[in-house]
Order: C-alpha cells, then sequence, then structure tokens
C-alpha cells in the first residue's frame, strides 16, 4: 500500500484535510453523547408501571355541589357513584382511589423498617382505595393477598387521625427495607420514624406499581398501598377499567350517568392514563427527537464536507492523476488512493473524536448531572464516522478514476 | 466599491450553484438550532420584574426535626409554615409583604347556560397587587379590612370574567366559589409574565396560570386545603387547626425592599426571629436563615432545567461543526479563482481589495444563511410550540433574539470566511499568469 507517499502528500497542503478531521471529531463528539442520552430517556420512558393494558384505564375526579355535607352524606353518595359507574356497559373494574401512577401529583410518605432509625428509609408514594386496586389496575401478587373487604377504614380527614395497620407494597419498597430478606408477608414496615411511627403489617406484595412521579431510578417503584377510603369534601376519584377497545364509549357514558345521578350539579374531570404517561415522558420525547435530529443533521453536513473536499482535490489533481495513469496506474490504484487517503483523515478525526467524546461526556456530567457514556457508543461512533467517509469519498474518487490519461495530460488545469 | 463587490457577491452565489447552495444550507441550520434553543433558554431565564427583581426576596427557614439533621443538609421545602407567614406578615420589615397559598374548586356561574366548572388561582394578601404591578382592567385589589376579616372578596382574571360576564364590568356582582358567594372587587388585565415566578413551588414556573384571587385569610376560614405543595416532615394530627398549627410548610412568601441595600437588615431581622421561634421550641436545627432575590430564586429552583441547558450547548457544537464545514466550502470555492486574482492583481488591484472583495462575499453568504436560518427557526419554533402548552409559552421569538439570529449568521460565515479569504490573498499574480 502505497501510506508513505498519501501522507507525505497530506502533510504537504495540511489545511484542508485537517478541517475534514476536525468535522468528523466534533461530529463523533456530539453523537456519540447525543445516542447515549437518547437511549437512556428511551430507557426510562419505557420502564413497565405494573398497571397492565394501561390503554384500557382512565380516572374520574368528581366534584360535587353540595354545602356542608355530612361525613355519612358524603360516604353514602361515594358508595352510590361506584354502583353507578359498575352498572355503565362495557366497564370491567371500578376502584376509588386518591392518585394516579404517573400522574405527577400526589400524596407521598416516608417509611422505615424500624422506627428507631434516624431517618426515613425511603418516600414512597402512598395510594389508598376502599376497593382493590390489584383486580382493577391488574396488580401482580408476588406473596401474600389483597386486602379483604373487613379490613377497609372509613377516614374522615377533618377529625380522624389513626392509621391502618396493613399494608401492600412493591417488591422493590420490600426488598429496599430488609435487602437479606426472602420472603415479607408479616413483616411490620413504619411510617416515619421516631416514637410517633406508626406501624402497619405486610399483607401482601404486588411485582410493581410505580410512583405518581414515576422518578428517573428506584424512587420510581416505591410505593404502597392501603385499605382507606378517605373523605374530606364531597370529592372522589374514581380508577376505571373497560373493556378492550371501548375506553372512549364508556368515559362518555360514565360521565353521563354520573351527571345524570347528581342531578347536574357536580364539575366531572376524566383523564387516561396513557395520557398521563405521554405528559410524563414529554420532555425526554421532545429531547430525544432534538437529539436525533441534531445526530442526522451532523452526519449529512460532515459526509457533504468530505464529498466537498474530496471532489476539490480531485479538480486539483487532475494533472497528477492523467500523468498516474498515463505511467500505467489502473483505475483501482487510483480509487484506492482517494479512499486510502480519506480513511487516514477520517481516523485522525475519529482518535480525535474520541477523546473529544469523553471530555463532553465528563463535562456534561460534572455540569448537567448526565450518566457516564460506555465505551459501546465511542465504538460504534468511529465505526459510523469511518463508513460514513468512505461512502461519501466513493464518489469524487470513483470520478478521479473515470479521467481519462489522454485529456487529464493535454495541459488544462 | 463595497456596494460594487456586494452586487459582484450576488452574481457570485450563482457560480458553483451546489456549492453555494451547500454552504447556505449548513449555515442556516447551524444558525437555526443555536437561535431556536437560545431563544428558549433566554425567555425561560428571563427576568420578569427587572426594575425591582432586586428587591423582592424571599425567605427560607429550615424548620424541620433534629433527628437524622446533619449540618448542610437542605431545608426540607422552600415555603414557610402558616404560623411564620402570619408572623412575618404581622411585624416583618420591608415596604411589602405577602403570603400566599393556592386555591382551587367549583364555580358556579349565575348564568343558566354556563355548566359549573373546575378553576384554580392564589390566596394571597392584598400586597400582593401592588407588588407585583398586577394592572387592573376594572375595579381594585380587596382592602386591609377584608384581609384581616377574612372577608369572602375575589379578584378575577380577565380571561375568566369574559368567560362569565363578557364585556361587562362585573364589579361588584357575586360569584359563587366552592359553595360560597364572593363579592367581586376588581378584575385585573392580562398578566402574564414569563417566568411565572410568583408561586413557582406548586404551581411551576410555565404551568398553568391563576384564574382568581381571594384573601388568604378567607381560604384559611374556610378551611380550605392548600392547592399546591404541602410538605409535611411529621404527623400533623388530625382537623384544620392542627394543621394550621403544625410545622407542614405550604406557604409562598415574598418581602419588597424599599432598597436593595435593605438586605443586610432584613437578613438580620430574620435571623433575630428565628432565635426567638427558637426560645419557644421551634426550629431545632439552627440551620441558616436563607433569603433569595427573585434572580437567585428561580436559580435556586432550577427554572431552567438541565435539558434545556443541554439542548443549546449542542445546538451551539453543531453550530461550530458548520462553520468548519462552510470554511472547507469556501476554501473549495475560492480555490478555483486563483486565476481571477491573479489578473485583478496584474492590473493593480491591491491584497487589500482582494480581501475586502473576498470577505464581501462572504458576508452575502452569510446573509443568505442568515435570512433561510431565520425561516427554520421560526419553523422549528411553532412545531417546538405545537408540543405543550409548557412550551408554547416559551417558544416565541422577540425582537432581540431576530437580530441575534442575524448577527450571528453574518458573523459566523466572516469568521468562517477569513482563512479562505486569506488565502485567495496569497496568489501571487505572476505565477498565475503564467500557468495561463
Amino acid at each position: 500500500m502505497e501510506i508513505r507517499p498519501i501522507l507525505s502528500a497530506l502533510l504537504r497542503s495540511k489545511t484542508g484535510p485537517i478541517l475534514v478531521a476536525v468535522q468528523v471529531a466534533l461530529s463523533l463528539a456530539i453523537l456519540a453523547n447525543a445516542l447515549h442520552i437518547v437511549s437512556e430517556r428511551q430507557a426510562v420512558a419505557a420502564r413497565p408501571s405494573g398497571v397492565v393494558a394501561e390503554e384500557d384505564i382512565f380516572y374520574l375526579q368528581v366534584s360535587e355541589l353540595k354545602n356542608q355535607p355530612t361525613f355519612n352524606d358524603m360516604v353514602a353518595s361515594q358508595a352510590r357513584q361506584r354502583d353507578v359507574l359498575r352498572a355503565v356497559p362495557g366497564v370491567q373494574s371500578v376502584a376509588q382511589t386518591n392518585q394516579a401512577p404517573l400522574s405527577r401529583s400526589g400524596n407521598n410518605t416516608g417509611i422505615s423498617a424500624s422506627p428507631d432509625q434516624l431517618k426515613i428509609t425511603t418516600g414512597a408514594a402512598f395510594y389508598v382505595s376502599p376497593d382493590s386496586l390489584v383486580k382493577t389496575w391488574g396488580l401482580k401478587l408476588t406473596e401474600g393477598r389483597d386486602f379483604l373487604p373487613t379490613e377497609v377504614a372509613d377516614l374522615d380527614m377533618n377529625k380522624d387521625d389513626y392509621q391502618v395497620d396493613v399494608v401492600i407494597v412493591t417488591q422493590a419498597l420490600a426488598h429496599k427495607l430488609w435487602p437479606d430478606a426472602t420472603t415479607y408477608v408479616g413483616k411490620t414496615l413504619y411510617f416515619g420514624t421516631g416514637k410517633d411511627a406508626e406501624p402497619a403489617r405486610i399483607v401482601g406484595v404486588v411485582e410493581r406499581l410505580q410512583s405518581t412521579g414515576a422518578e428517573v431510578g428506584e424512587r420510581a417503584e416505591m410505593s404502597i398501598v392501603q385499605p382507606i377510603r378517605r373523605i374530606s369534601k364531597p370529592r372522589a376519584m374514581y380508577t376505571v377499567r373497560a373493556e378492550p377497545g371501548q375506553r372512549e364509549r364508556v368515559i362518555k357514558e360514565a360521565e353521563e350517568a354520573l351527571r345524570k345521578d347528581a342531578g347536574n350539579r357536580v364539575i366531572i374531570r376524566a383523564l387516561t392514563f396513557e395520557k398521563d404517561r405521554l405528559e410524563r415522558y414529554r420532555a425526554d420525547r421532545g429531547l430525544a427527537w432534538m437529539l436525533v435530529t441534531v445526530s442526522v443533521l451532523l452526519m449529512l453536513v460532515t459526509a457533504s464536507g468530505i464529498v466537498g473536499m474530496a471532489s476539490l482535490w480531485v479538480t486539483q489533481r487532475r494533472k497528477q492523476i492523467g500523468v498516474r495513469r498515463a505511467l500505467g496506474a489502473r483505475r483501482i490504484d487510483i480509487l484506492r488512493y482517494f479512499v486510502v487517503e480519506n480513511v487516514m483523515i477520517t481516523s485522525a478525526g475519529v482518535a480525535v473524536g474520541l477523546l473529544g467524546a469523553l471530555a463532553l461526556n465528563h463535562l456534561l456530567v460534572s455540569t448537567l448531572e448526565l450518566a457516564r457514556l460506555p465505551a459501546g457508543y465511542l465504538i460504534g461512533g468511529a465505526l459510523i464516522f469511518l463508513a460514513l467517509g468512505i461512502a461519501a469519498v466513493y464518489g469524487p474518487a470513483w470520478r478521479a478514476a473515470s479521467i481519462s490519461p489522454a485529456t487529464a495530460t493535454r495541459g488544462v488545469v | 466599491m463595497f456596494a460594487y463587490y456586494f452586487k459582484l457577491g450576488l452574481r457570485n452565489l450563482r457560480r458553483n450553484p451546489a456549492l453555494t447552495a451547500l454552504m447556505v444550507l449548513t449555515l442556516a441550520v447551524g444558525v437555526a438550532a443555536s437561535v431556536s434553543t437560545l431563544t428558549i433558554l433566554h425567555v425561560m431565564s428571563g427576568n420578569p420584574m427587572p426594575h425591582k427583581s432586586e428587591r423582592l426576596l424571599v425567605p427560607v427557614f429550615n424548620n424541620g426535626p433534629l433527628e437524622g439533621y446533619s449540618p448542610g443538609d437542605e431545608p426540607n421545602d422552600h415555603q414557610v409554615t402558616y404560623r411564620d407567614a402570619m408572623n412575618l406578615l404581622a411585624s416583618g420589615p420591608g415596604e411589602r409583604r405577602t403570603a400566599m397559598m393556592g386555591v382551587g374548586g367549583s364555580l358556579q356561574p349565575e348564568r343558566k347556560d354556563l355548566a359549573p366548572f373546575a378553576v384554580a388561582g392564589g390566596g394571597p394578601t392584598r400586597d400582593f397587587f401592588a407588588m407585583f404591578e398586577i394592572p387592573f382592567l376594572y375595579g381594585q385589589a380587596w382592602s386591609a379590612a377584608d384581609d384581616k376579616a377574612g372577608a369572602d372578596v375575589i379578584v378575577l382574571t380577565r380571561a375568566l370574567s369574559e368567560k362569565l360576564y363578557g364585556d361587562v364590568n362585573p364589579v361588584g356582582r357575586r360569584v359563587r366559589f366552592e359553595g360560597f358567594d364572593f363579592l367581586i372587587t376588581g378584575v385585573i388585565d392580562t398578566w402574564n409574565p414569563v417566568p411565572r415566578f410568583h408561586r413557582i413551588v406548586g404551581m411551576g414556573a410555565f404551568d398553568r396560570e391563576d384564574e382568581l384571587f381571594v384573601p388568604l385569610a378567607s381560604a384559611v376560614r374556610h378551611e380550605w386545603n392548600n392547592y399546591g405543595n404541602t410538605n409535611c416532615t411529621g404527623n400533623a394530627g388530625p382537623g384544620y387547626q392542627a394543621f394550621i398549627d403544625s410545622e407542614c410548610t405550604w406557604l409562598q412568601f415574598w418581602f419588597e425592599l424599599r432598597s436593595a441595600g435593605e438586605r443586610p437588615a432584613l437578613q438580620d431581622w430574620l435571623d433575630g426571629y428565628a432565635a426567638e421561634q427558637r426560645k419557644l421550641g421551634r426550629m431545632p436545627r439552627k440551620a441558616p436563615n436563607d433569603l433569595y432575590n427573585l434572580t437567585e430564586w428561580m436559580e435556586h429552583l432550577k427554572v431552567v432545567g438541565n435539558d434545556n441547558k443541554l439542548s443549546a450547548w449542542l445546538a451551539f457544537g453543531f453550530l461550530l461543526l458548520c462553520l468548519v464545514n462552510t470554511v472547507g466550502l469556501l476554501l473549495a470555492k475560492f480555490s478555483v479563482r486563483a486565476a481571477e486574482v491573479g489578473v485583478r492583481r496584474a492590473l493593480g488591484a491591491s491584497r487589500r481589495e482582494i480581501f475586502h472583495q473576498f470577505l464581501t462575499e462572504t458576508a452575502v453568504i452569510g446573509l443568505a444563511g442568515g435570512a433561510l436560518g431565520l425561516l427554520l427557526a421560526l419553523g422549528a419554533l411553532a412545531l417546538i410550540a405545537l408540543q405543550s402548552k409548557q412550551l408554547a409559552l416559551v417558544a416565541r421569538m422577540d425582537w432581540t433574539m431576530l437580530a441575534v439570529t442575524f448577527l450571528l449568521a453574518v458573523a459566523a460565515a466572516l469568521l468562517a470566511g477569513l482563512l479562505p479569504t486569506w488565502r485567495a490573498c496569497q496568489v501571487t499574480p505572476a505565477l498565475q499568469l503564467k500557468s495561463q
């Protein structure tokens, strides 16, 4: 291979090759980091929530326009509303609830393994329902059982302050509390720490239930469920599972039925799980789109730079190519010359780019709290740009190889 | 000569059309990417009250329990307790003071054709309106006596007022909110500061807007829960009174000082206050009492997210790549014109003249790239604004950014053109003429 002559030719006119190498280096540094961020965000957004067939789940927030209703009044009307919802055709299951996974707003509580701890073990999303969330959301029990109807407590938030002593936890939370245990049912966890910490006995463990925030990291799966009906105002939220494909119709009919039941003195807000999920990851999706767009543009710009510079070199060296052809060089030799030259330039760019990618990643990790770049992205990025370089130079190189020796040496530059 | 070179530059756009188009496009895409992300960053990090941001201050006490606290730990929340809010309102220094909660609930219109609907707003004290210079369309803020009595008075926003009453002045009428009749004292005109700084905790800097305001004392008298973030470190106990007396933090507090110079005095006052509270058995952590002015506050709450900064950085990295690319393409474009330079030099043009000519040509390309980049940026921003209401609020082009676009494009192109232009000037006339 004629590496030495190509190298010395390159070293004689450095500007062009350096510009191309810088482009490759910059693109590689940005591309490797951008693709890494995109795949990270996608992995976060793809985590399962623990709720099966999310597309069939919706929520109704119902507030009745009543003045100073009594507690018993409110309990009765909520029981009635649940019956009204259950009677709507296409409804599979209804549960009253206080909040929804991924909805980004709700109740959290501090959980500890022992009241003697100084700090709580973890915060957790606090779901309460007098009905079965296990059934309506399709949560998978890996151990123990669902709540019994006798365990349900009606809580007057304006007066009562008692904790219910049974709880269902997620596997992740149980493992966080007792890392060495293999079975969790029967164990006692505490709300808070210190002498006021309230105990609750674990009766069931569900495989997974994401928190309202669906935070990045383990906090996303820290959730607990208790069998409570909490009442402070004539307001309630119901989560409904519709038969597959029936959601939109069921929402409409359920709203109408509730409105009729309350004689129109009611405000109803309907939400779907799908929409909550969409909203939760909207920013991540937006960033991913932007990064993908920038990555595609990066490659286009870099490729166009290589094509442009290679074309220029071919024009400049027409005469030289003609002479070489006349002296017996085959077309393949000319083609190989340009491809090898380009591989050398691209490789230099890739080498600098790898360092650049690491430096950029270091900057992103230290100032913007992003994750470290795995080596795979560096290798992948390097291969992409080597391939891109060869593909981009192939056209101009082919044109160079097609130059006929006669016309090229005729003297016109 | 400049006009002539400019004309030449325009004409030369047609020379090597593919190369020129590539350059203009590359520049335009680079400029569009950086300008659209910069616009969003610019709007997000804007100062909504530049003339008094130094005088608007937020206090934060670290009032959590001593258990589990190590010195230097951040407070659990950025809001204050009801007790602290009332104490600061009653005796704190400063020209104006306000504390506010979030309120939300049902609104029943008088009109029979309008079904009841859910609304959300704020529960501040009277000073809120003057402090944030909120313009009134009709009427005025409620009185200090209303604040004291917790009267059922209400200020509507223009949008809500028009929804309920059309173009009519509704001051003096009553509106039913959460089951109680409220007397309308005023309607505020459109007030849409970006970022929405007055109650970022619990409301967001770019999320929803307040639709109405009622006195804090009225909301508390009706025992309404905070419509926003409430943070309790311990069990508050049952009932509303226990909640009010608890160490739960749920209110946003603002001081307005006469001058920024009064800040140290306010800090001293707060430290004194906290020391007094400690004697009563509160605030056992003995942590510093923080004070933030408006801009520090937005910085502290990370109004501009890391993702936005990341986007802007990457966009500028991309612009840099586009510039390097343009340098290469310009080199290619200029290098085939060595003969032309040779002739001009032989006919008496100085290097300076050649330099002027080629740089002007570069500027023309920059202008073309800038114009196209502006169109692309507008398109990109429109696309971004479609994503969500929040983004619609921040993805808007203002005149500053428009000017920046052009300057950026032309400056970038000129910068990219320096090396190729310098190279073009190095042509030796004799060599060129001989080879012809």
